[in-house]
């Protein structure tokens, strides 16, 4: 379209900047002035609860929904100025699988191809690529309808590729999939990312998370409350390693204040008491010394979820 | 900055592409009934009805000759209503097709553009095939009143895809304002059944005391109606003025449902 667009694009090492980005519906601010930006070639992630703004942003970034306020260039482009030549440029999978159940799988894609001005000879080849690559080949005539959740899933994603894009917005790529459904769709992502492709992706899985992203913010109510690659968050935020103890209420009760002198933190979720600590042999023995019954003890590494527990008060799938 | 603009061509035909290829895989089972539907009319009043009715006819029509270019307009009214109504609320709401369109180069305006065409394409289409029907069956069985005897028929496709957008700005207006598939009762108790009976296909209506033909000829049917009788029978000018009310009517509607679809696509 414009050449000098496209150079300015290729030089630049970051996809998508947002600056002070808001989006209200009526007096409900979901997205409430957020900044971060996303670099050429790696995969970003939001994380967050449902409801904490992540969709609307996404929604934003594929121009489904127009901030409200604030600046969100895509591809380099002003997302309000530019809308159609943003779309041009990215792919989306959305949350809700939204694939044409009047056509075909290779249709879905053929079709789609041609919402981009693809000529026929290109989509026909891209579709056959991309049903490949998605391990769909077998099922090209199938119906929609006729394709289990993993597999709308992948189709989903193909279809995001068909117009060779530079960014990839996935809302929630694999909720409700089985995990070995999940899994597939993990290798075709990261195939992505190696091929150089830029993701965006919003998830509530904390292993989807820390499996995917190079870097990544946690979003609640509207705003993002951290951000970093998942190894950074949890250093920055919590102690490397976790101590989970389970007991009678009664009991936890009890053991908190023996235990917290040797750790950096304690944290009580429902039945069972977390300990942050970088020393879980003091810890344990702290914990049996005190004669407290204790039904159950785990000892694990810190995960982004304790980094979420931590900044917001919550479990993250609850 | 997010505010409604003109459909751009493109787009429209890319939605209108879609519907095509899903059309040209079902054409034989969806057309089929359409084209029943006018015979059986045509059938129980126009021969039926028809029998008693006196020596003469209207306007020097036989009854049949009568009735038969109204069912025309009639089935283009119809097929672009259903298209605008429940098809657009099916791609709209429960298969979520507009969705995944939006996020391509096609814009929401884009997409409503592309419906009124495709409406307008099934209009002319069912139109056409009926045409053809009617046309064969009274050459074969009264060859001295033919239901269509006017060259000027060959008008009736374009004139039926007009009448179809026609149609379609009005059904996809109120498409986008309702949240139920349940609400369509409404609309074609109240507008479309209403417009059927009452535009001058079974009875023509200015033989009928003030305000009768004032208000129908405030209505979109009439002259949809009128223009099919005359172009099936040789027209006057007068079917100028109807050309226009269409074209005129049609314009000053068609943006609104762009708007409001446009707000419910792009939040």
């Amino acid at each position: 379209m414009n050449k000098g667009l496209e150079k300015k694009v290729s030089t630049d090492k970051t996809t998508l900047v947002a600056r002070r980005l808001k989006k209200e519906y009526g007096s409900f601010e979901a997205v409430k002035g957020v900044n971060f930006e996303v670099y050429r070639g790696e995969c970003f992630g939001f994380l967050g609860p449902n409801g904490a703004g992540k969709t609307t942003t996404m929604k934003m970034i594929y121009g489904a929904a127009v901030p409200t306020s604030g600046t969100l260039k895509v591809v380099g482009l002003d997302v309000r100025r530019h809308e159609r030549e943003v779309k041009r440029r990215i792919g989306v999978v959305p949350q809700e699988n939204n694939l044409d159940e009047d056509l075909t799988v290779e249709e879905n894609l053929l079709v789609y191809g041609r919402y981009f001005d693809l000529p026929r000879k290109v989509v026909e080849r891209r579709a056959e690529e991309l049903l490949e690559f998605v391990q769909l080949s077998e099922r090209a005539d199938a119906q929609v309808e006729q394709l289990s959740g993993g597999m709308k899933r992948r189709l989903l994603v193909a279809r995001a590729l068909v117009n060779n894009p530079e960014l990839v917005v996935l809302d929630e790529p694999t909720t409700g999939l089985d995990p070995q459904a999940r899994h597939l769709v993990w290798d075709k992502l990261r195939e992505l990312t190696s091929e150089g492709k830029t993701l965006i992706l919003t998830t509530h899985y904390m292993d989807e998370a820390a499996q995917l992203c190079d870097r990544l913010c946690i979003m609640e109510g509207g705003r993002i409350i951290s951000e970093g690659s998942p190894r950074d968050l949890i250093e920055e935020h919590v102690s490397p390693e976790v101590l989970e103890f389970r007991a009678s209420p009664e009991a936890l009760e009890e053991l908190a204040p023996i235990v917290e002198d040797a750790s950096d933190g304690v944290d009580r979720i429902g039945e069972a008491l977390l300990v942050y600590t970088s020393d879980s042999g003091a810890v344990t023995r702290k914990a049996k010394e005190s004669g407290i019954p204790i039904e159950n003890s785990l000892y694990r590494r810190a995960t982004l979820e304790d980094v979420f527990l931590k900044l917001t008060g919550r479990r993250l799938v609850d | 900055m997010g505010g409604v603009s003109i459909p751009s061509p493109r787009g429209a035909l890319r939605v209108w592409q879609r519907n095509a290829t899903i059309f040209r895989k079902y054409w034989k089972t969806i057309m089929l009934p359409n084209l029943f539907e006018p015979l059986l009319y045509l059938v129980a009043l126009g021969l039926g009805l028809g029998a008693f009715i006196r020596e003469g006819g209207i306007n020097g029509l036989t009854y049949v000759q009568y009735v038969a270019p109204g069912l025309l307009a009639s089935n283009a009214m119809f097929a672009a209503s259903f298209e605008s109504t429940f098809n657009t609320f099916i791609r709209l709401k429960i298969g979520r097709v507009y969705d995944a369109i939006v996020a391509t180069p096609v814009n929401a305006e884009d997409i409503v553009a592309g419906e009124y065409l495709w409406a307008g394409t099934r209009a002319a289409l069912y139109g056409t095939g009926f045409l053809g029907v009617i046309t064969v069956l009274s050459l074969l069985f009264s060859p001295e009143a033919l239901l269509v005897s006017s060259f000027w028929a060959l008008l009736i496709p374009p004139v039926l895809l007009l009448v179809g957008v026609m149609f379609s700005v009005m059904g996809t207006l109120f498409t986008s304002l309702i949240s139920s598939i349940d609400l369509y009762a409404y609309y074609f108790t109240l507008v479309v059944t209403p417009l059927f009976l009452f535009s001058g296909i079974f009875f023509p209506v200015e033989d009928f005391p003030a305000p009768m033909p004032q208000i129908a000829w405030l209505t979109p049917l009439y002259h949809a109606v009128n223009l099919c009788r005359a172009l099936a029978t040789g027209p006057s000018l007068s079917v100028l003025v109807d050309v226009a009310w269409i074209l005129v009517f049609t314009a000053m509607l068609a943006m609104l449902p762009v708007r409001f679809m446009r707000k419910r696509l792009i939040s």
